[in-house]
């Protein structure tokens, strides 16, 4: 047996991990969509489609669905403005301290979620530092609503994807050559214009590709909307919690789940397809 | 020559026997699933530890479930390997369970105190695991900076209250409860329609802070997010009393809603037997008694004979229970969905984004 030949194997004990903590449970959750549920929420067992029939029709989904999607695309373009600029530094840095603050950039992936979130309800909370630093300058007399609602989940949200977005952006500036912006540069290019005719467009693969992430990690979130968003926020992610944990009725749960998995897989997808002709 | 004090004894001894050799002969674990937190640290104190002295041999296992709903989906995901053998959880979701046969029947036979339980009490589980607590709901309230306090669930309404008030809105039972609650106030009836209390409470939307307090709503009033909240009496009483009075409960005159938990033998239980002398233990006088002098749950235990202080504070009180709603879970099961679409597209909706 050649080396070549025993490669494969070393992706045994990950696919055999991968098969029992992701593809067992998924096809529990494809067997639990074809299930009903009764007037008072027993769950039927049955091989029907008429917990699914049921989910599309309801205009709610349609409602959640452009809500995840809506929230997803503001929170990624925010992340995006605020990782770029950092990525950049970060990518071009010299200093002996540039290991020090990439660690810095994407410490909040080393806190906890939910901690994050209660952070934010420090912050933007109506006793909270804005309110109160706003307050004090007398430029607002009661406090603005910054959280439990569309505002507070979306900075929230940004700010929880950008790291991972850092990350994927310094992975994607591989194309980034400085000699070209020197030479741009030295043909009589203002910085302004060597950036928007130069850097941009050899950026945008990294751009596609951490828009791509970020949409996705913002799609499936939960923890943010549920935390911050006081209940006014309906988004696929909680809408799936609340069907399972709340009312009972895992068949909808699951039908709402495959049908969030699909979605993002088409995102992902598009995304990829989109990376690709910007490499080109 | 045998005394009438020796034949008393022995005569006593003989009626004791088989209940102190069940005691004894019972052993191994059990596992008790419920809910997490102070519910549970009180009930391990009043119930738990005392069944333990009663039955030495067996270790009741508390297990921390979550919500009543993820309760239930745990003993669903172990049907066919039972891990849990008794559930406490509320009556809404213990009946998923009975209909679904996770849960096993009951009877006097075996279960000597449901004799001596609350006709209602009885009649919350049918057949199957009754009620072992009463609770309602109430307005919870800072006590500190709420002036005046409020006194009736029409004061939500009020204008100095804008923005400081956290309900928790359907699905939730809170929201269900409320919403049979502001639709009596406002002179009708959940059964027919809930048309009053959806227009009543979109005109209290803008004033919610939140519709999904978290962790709850004592919280938020003692960290002074918001001022008043809607609350379980039991759990309002309990941290009143721990924060020296920073937060109060009111029963509103209006009307309140019970909220039972039903205490549940899971089907094929593995020591079904000490799962029984539990179930037992836990709706017995003592035990009852125990935990509502502790956390102000109101017994289920008719016999039970609480301190009257106590009872006050609890939804047994008599001037408590003649402002009880009657509202029917089953029924209001059935109209959850529509209950929840109506506060999602009409009360929410009124609140902003």
């Amino acid at each position: 047996m050649t080396a070549g030949s025993r490669l494969p194997w070393l992706v045994v004990p990950a696919a055999l991990l991968l098969l029992a903590v992701y593809v067992w449970p998924t096809l529990g959750l494809f067997r639990t969509a074809f299930n009903e549920v009764g007037p008072t929420g027993a769950m039927i067992e049955a091989w029907s489609l008429k917990t699914t029939g049921e989910v599309l029709a309801d205009s709610f989904t349609i409602e959640l669905t452009l809500n995840s999607l809506w929230l997803s695309l503001s929170a990624t373009l925010i992340a995006l403005c605020m990782a770029y600029p950092v990525s950049l530094f970060l990518f071009r840095t010299q200093s002996r301290f540039r290991g020090l603050l990439a660690v810095i950039a994407i410490m909040p992936m080393l806190v906890s979620g939910v901690v994050r979130v209660f952070g934010w309800l420090a912050i933007l909370g109506d006793r909270g530092l804005v309110n109160s630093l706003a307050q004090w300058l007398g430029l607002i007399s009661t406090p603005m609503r910054l959280v439990f609602n569309w505002t507070g989940v979306t900075i929230g949200l940004a700010e929880s994807i950008m790291p991972y977005m850092i990350l994927a952006l310094l992975a994607g500036f591989g194309r980034l050559d400085r000699t070209l912006e020197e030479a741009a540069r030295s043909l009589g290019c203002t910085p302004l214009r060597t950036f928007l005719r130069v850097t941009l467009p050899l950026s945008l693969p990294a751009l596609a590709l951490a828009a791509g992430l970020g949409f996705v990690l913002s799609m499936s979130a939960y923890i943010t909307p549920k935390l911050l968003g006081g209940g006014r926020v309906f988004v696929l992610a909680t809408e799936i919690f609340e069907q399972a944990t709340t009312n009972t009725n895992w068949p909808v749960a699951a039908v709402l789940a495959i049908y969030t998995l699909v979605l993002l897989l088409a995102l992902l997808m598009f995304s990829n397809v989109a990376a690709r002709r910007l490499q080109r | 020559m045998p005394t009438r004090r020796l034949v008393l004894q022995t005569g006593l001894a003989t009626i004791a026997a088989p209940a102190l050799v069940r005691a004894q002969g019972l052993s191994g674990s059990i596992t008790l699933m419920s809910y997490s937190g102070i519910f549970q640290d009180n009930y391990v104190k009043a119930v738990v530890e005392r069944f333990q002295q009663a039955f030495p041999g067996v270790k009741v296992n508390y297990v921390p479930g979550g919500t009543s709903a993820q309760m239930v989906g745990s003993v669903r995901a172990q049907k066919a390997d039972p891990q849990v053998d008794v559930a406490i959880m509320d009556v809404t979701t213990s009946s998923i369970g009975n209909i679904e046969g996770l849960f096993e029947k009951l009877t006097p036979a075996e279960v000597p105190s449901l004799n001596e339980l609350h006709p209602e009490a009885r009649a919350a589980g049918g057949d199957y695991g009754p009620a072992v607590t009463f609770d309602h709901l109430v307005l919870v309230y800072d006590t500190q900076n709420l002036k005046p306090p409020i006194e009736k669930l029409a004061d939500l309404w009020r204008p100095d209250l804008k923005g400081q008030v956290a309900l928790a809105a359907p699905p939730n039972i809170q929201g269900l409860a409320l919403t049979a609650m502001v639709e009596k106030m406002e002179g009708g009836d959940y059964r027919k329609s809930i048309d009053a209390a959806i227009k009543k409470l979109r005109a209290l939307a803008p004033s919610v802070n939140t519709f999904e307090p978290n962790p709850d709503g004592y919280s938020l009033i003692l960290n002074g997010v918001v001022k008043v909240a809607t609350g379980w009496n039991a759990r309002a009483q309990l941290y009143g009393d721990q924060t020296g009075g920073k937060i109060a409960a009111l029963l509103p005159p209006e009307g309140s809603v019970f909220q039972i938990n039903t205490i549940n033998l899971t089907a094929g239980s593995k020591n079904r037997a000490a799962a029984i002398a539990f179930v037992n233990f836990a709706l017995a006088q003592a035990a009852q008694k125990a935990f509502t002098e502790r956390m102000f749950y109101a017994p289920t235990n008719a016999k039970a004979a609480i301190d009257a202080k106590a009872l006050a504070r609890t939804a047994a009180a008599p001037e408590s229970r003649g402002r009880m709603i009657g509202v029917d879970w089953n029924e209001v099961l059935k109209m959850r969905d529509q209950w929840n679409n109506r506060w999602r597209r009409e009360v929410i909706a009124a609140a902003g984004r």
